[in-house]
Order: structure tokens, then sequence, then C-alpha cells
């Protein structure tokens, strides 16, 4: 099922893993290979979905065998509500994603920046980082009602996290060096956030994001299945209140290509943005 | 901390913001009181606190003895990693509904879930950590013919140990995580169903109150890991505590 996603890079992986763990590192192609698995580890996966298919009855209520899950993604398409589901959870995820990492680093650059401001947030950063992104739902619901607003307001809550913890500590360990460099060149404040500072904290943020990624889509799916506003998790939910087992596991397929891909472009995007810096 | 939950309140009573349900704070303290007085509050979060850390121990339990033996068999990693991987992207809350379906809302469904969750988190991390043993370490093993259960007890499980921690740490919030939405859409007991129930009275005031007493679970729980784990392996205090 899953083996079409994966990206064609790995036909090398069977290379990656005969080396011993603390060789890993030494090449970029091995390290590429290494961060995927050998195609031959799905066998068990697909084994199982093989026994499934031929061993489970046809009508199970519980486990519809794989041919289902199908038939019920097949029926979502054809009644044109797939589609629509889908651009709505990923565009969700998408603008919830972007106002994290606005939102995040600007609040980490106020943290990070200040003592004081920090010795007064802390608690309240950390009470509020501790909250299961559950139990914002209802509260979200009734202050701004069951719009996609609200959605984006959850996600962004739950994903604002990560970004705003990595940039404070950026902005912690920035070194003083580079701005005296600034100071002497007498850079405006402008031209020292943009060419000394930003540059410096990019992978703080970075990593922030790519740990907030695959929280904010979660968190998505989440809110639409617990308040069925419109998306794939709302179709779940839907599906699972009718019964239609074959349509839920069709659908968590689809969420989990989703994931699949996020993971994906985020480790893709990491190796992108960090290809000139030695070390990790 | 103080003066932002005062600047709430003076916001609310000064008729500032114009939400229709949002309570000052004192309104919240007081419907916190009364539940806690009228016994509303008490059950329902040892519910939670039990659901949460029974399943998270059981998860936790099966992760590392998994992780283990998948981080040492080189074929078992090689035949299953991938596999793995593929399910590891589906999202746990994708799989509420199912777990809806199959053990309707009951008890048993809500620790599936708790205990799925905790299990994947645990076992990917304990794989990590496993993996990246140094080979000198299993070395040193052979060399003092140590038997396989000594090696694993003995160096590999101290060796994997930070990145273990974190995946407990995870494993934790993640399991709160999912009691909480359990018990919002499924098994109807706990903090999650009295939240809900509050937002469906249109009682902001107990919800807020609610929802303050998960986060204050939340923070607790993840402060007594922190705790117990620096406690007994003081050694990796030093790591970095910020970044989860």
């Amino acid at each position: 099922m899953a083996t079409v996603e994966l990206p064609g890079a790995h036909d090398t992986a069977g290379a990656g893993d005969v080396r011993p763990p603390g060789a890993r590192r030494s090449q970029p192609r091995a390290r590429w290979a290494s961060a995927f698995p050998p195609l031959r580890g799905l066998l068990p996966l697909g084994a199982a979905l093989a026994l499934w298919q031929l061993a489970g009855r046809e009508d199970s209520p519980y486990f519809p065998p794989p041919s289902r899950w199908a038939q019920g993604l097949a029926d979502l398409w054809e009644r044109g509500l797939l589609w629509p589901a889908a651009v709505q959870t990923l565009s969700t995820f998408a603008v919830s994603l972007a106002a994290a990492t606005v939102l995040g680093t600007l609040l980490g650059l106020v943290v990070g920046a200040s003592r004081t401001v920090d010795r007064a947030l802390s608690p309240t950063l950390e009470f509020a980082r501790a909250m299961p992104p559950a139990a914002v739902v209802p509260i979200a619901a009734l202050l701004i009602g069951y719009e996609t607003t609200m959605k984006v307001a959850v996600v962004t809550f739950a994903a604002i996290w990560s970004v705003l913890l990595n940039t404070r500590t950026g902005v912690r360990s920035l070194d003083p060096v580079l701005l005296d460099t600034a100071r002497c060149l007498r850079l405006n404040r402008f031209d020292r956030s943009r060419k000394c500072v930003l540059p410096a904290l990019l992978p703080s943020i970075f990593l922030g994001v790519r740990v907030a990624a695959p929280v904010a889509l979660v968190i998505t799916l989440l809110v639409e299945i617990v308040t069925r506003i419109d998306g794939i998790g709302a179709l779940i939910a839907t599906a699972q209140r009718n019964y239609l087992s074959g349509q839920v596991y069709g659908l968590i397929l689809v969420a989990g290509l989703f994931s699949f891909v996020v993971n994906g472009v985020v480790s893709v995007a990491q190796g992108y943005a960090f290809r000139n810096r030695p070390g990790r | 901390m103080a003066v932002l939950v005062g600047f709430w309140e003076l916001l609310v009573r000064g008729g500032v913001v114009e939400f229709d349900f949002l309570p000052a704070p004192s309104g919240i303290a007081a419907a916190l009181a009364s539940l806690a007085a009228s016994g509303d509050l008490l059950p329902p979060l040892l519910h939670t606190l039990r659901s949460t850390i029974v399943g998270w121990v059981i998860g936790a339990c099966a992760g590392v003895a998994l992780g283990v033996w998948l981080g040492l068999s080189q074929r078992a990693w090689r035949y299953s990693m991938a596999s793995i991987e593929v399910m590891r992207a589906i999202p746990p809350i994708s799989l509420v509904p199912v777990a809806l379906l199959v053990f309707g809302f009951s008890l048993r469904m809500e620790l599936t879930l708790i205990v799925y969750v905790g299990a994947w988190t645990v076992l990917v991390n304990t794989i990590d950590g496993v993996r990246s043993v140094r080979p000198e370490l299993l070395d040193v093993g052979r060399m003092l013919r140590m038997s396989r259960l000594r090696v694993v007890r003995s160096l590999i499980l101290p060796a994997a140990l930070p990145s273990v921690i974190v995946g407990l740490r995870l494993a934790l919030s993640l399991s709160l995580v999912l009691a909480v939405v359990a018990q919002m859409i499924g098994n109807p007991a706990g903090l999650g169903n009295a939240l809900i129930r509050a937002q469906q009275a249109l009682q902001p005031e107990q919800m807020f109150a609610y929802v303050f007493t998960i986060g204050a679970l939340g923070v607790s729980l993840n402060g007594a890991l922190r705790y117990a784990s620096t406690r007994a392996f003081p050694a990796l205090a030093a790591g970095p505590t910020d970044v989860t």
C-alpha cells in the first residue's frame, strides 16, 4: 500500500545498514540512505495486510479487509467529499504552521532577549505548554464558535511552543561577537536583525518547526474529529458514527499518508537548510 | 503570571473584551472551589490520572522490551523498520474512531489507545537509543563473556537511557492527551468527559476550571517524571531540559 510514497532514493539503503553505527555519518550519501530503512522491512506489514485480506471476513463490522478500505475511499471520492476534505485539512495545517512559526519566532525573540520578560512569562508558558491541546478545543469552540478560525487557533496554539522555546534557546546562545560586529559596523536595528540575528537563529527556528509540523498535523485531525468541522478528521468521525468501518480505515490511511509526506518534506527541507553546516 | 491573570480579570470586569463566554479568573477559581467541595472534581481527576498512568506504564514496558530487541537484532531491524516507519506515520489521534468502533464506549477503548500511543513513542526512542550504542561497548561485553541478558542490563540499557527517558516523557504527555481525547469522545468518564459536559451545559466557569485542572495535571505529571528521572539518574540531569 504505502510503498508508493516512499521516496525513490533508498535503493541505496541496503548499503547503509551493514555499516557499523559509528560510521553512519561519514558520507552525505550514506547519511541520506540511513535516513530511510531498507524496503524489505515492509515485508511484515505487507504480509499482515495480505493475511488480513485473505483471512478476514468481507463483511466484518470491526476489522474490514483492505479491499473494503479502498472501496470506502472510492465511495467518498465519487460523492465528491474526499478532495475538499483533504484540501481543508491540509490548508488548516499549513496556515496554522505558518502562524505558529511567525508568532513563535516573534514571541521567542521577545522572551529570549529580556530576562525580565522571560521570568515574568515562564510559568505561564510552561503551564500552557503542558496543557493537552484537546482541552483547549472546548474553550476555543465557546469563544470563537464552530468555524475554521477556531481550528486554526487551536492548532496554532498547540504548535507554537516548540518554535517559541527553540527560538528562545537560540537567542540566548547567540554569539556576543556577532552582536558586537553588528554594532561596530553601525548597522541599524533592521539590518542587524536581518543580516546577523535572523541567519544565526535560523537553525533553532527550523528545529522548532520540525517538531511543530507533525504536532500541527495531529492536532488538526484531533480538532476535526472532536468538533466535526470539515476535513479528513470530520469524515473519519462521521464514518465511525455511521459504522462505515471501511471508510474509517481508508481515511486513516489518508491521514497516515499526509503525515508521511509532512515528515518527508520536513526532513528533506532540513537536509537542505543544513547542507553547509558541519556536524549534524 | 499574576500580572497576566490580573490583567485578564480587569479586561473582563471592565467589559473591554466582549466574548460571550469568557469568565473572569475569580469566577473560575470560585467554580473550581465549588466543584472540589461538591465532589465533582476528584473522581474524574483520579480516573484520568489512573488510566493515564496505567496505560503509560504498560505501554512503556512493551515499548522498551520490543525496542531493545529490534535495536539489537540486525535482522529484526532490517525486516521490520520500514513497516514501523509506515505505521508510525499514522497519527494516533486518527485511531480514536477505530478504537471507538471496535471497543465501543468503554474503559477498554481508552486504555487501548493510551497503551498504543505510549508504546510507539517509547519503542521508537528505545530503538534509536539502542542503535546508537557504541559498538565498542558490545565488544567489551563479549570480551568479558557476559551473558546476553547481562549485556542488555548492564551495558545497553544504561547507554540507551537518555533516549529512553526522552521517549518516556513524550509518551507521558501523549498518554494524557489521548486519555482526555478518549474521554471527550469515547469513554464517558474522567476529566475529558466532565469538560465536555460543562461545555454543553454552557458553564464556562466550570469548563475553565476543568481545563485548568487538566493543565495542572499535565504540569505535575511532567514535573514528577522529570524529578524522578533526575533523582534516579543524576548523570542525566546535565542534559538540555528545555527542548522537547
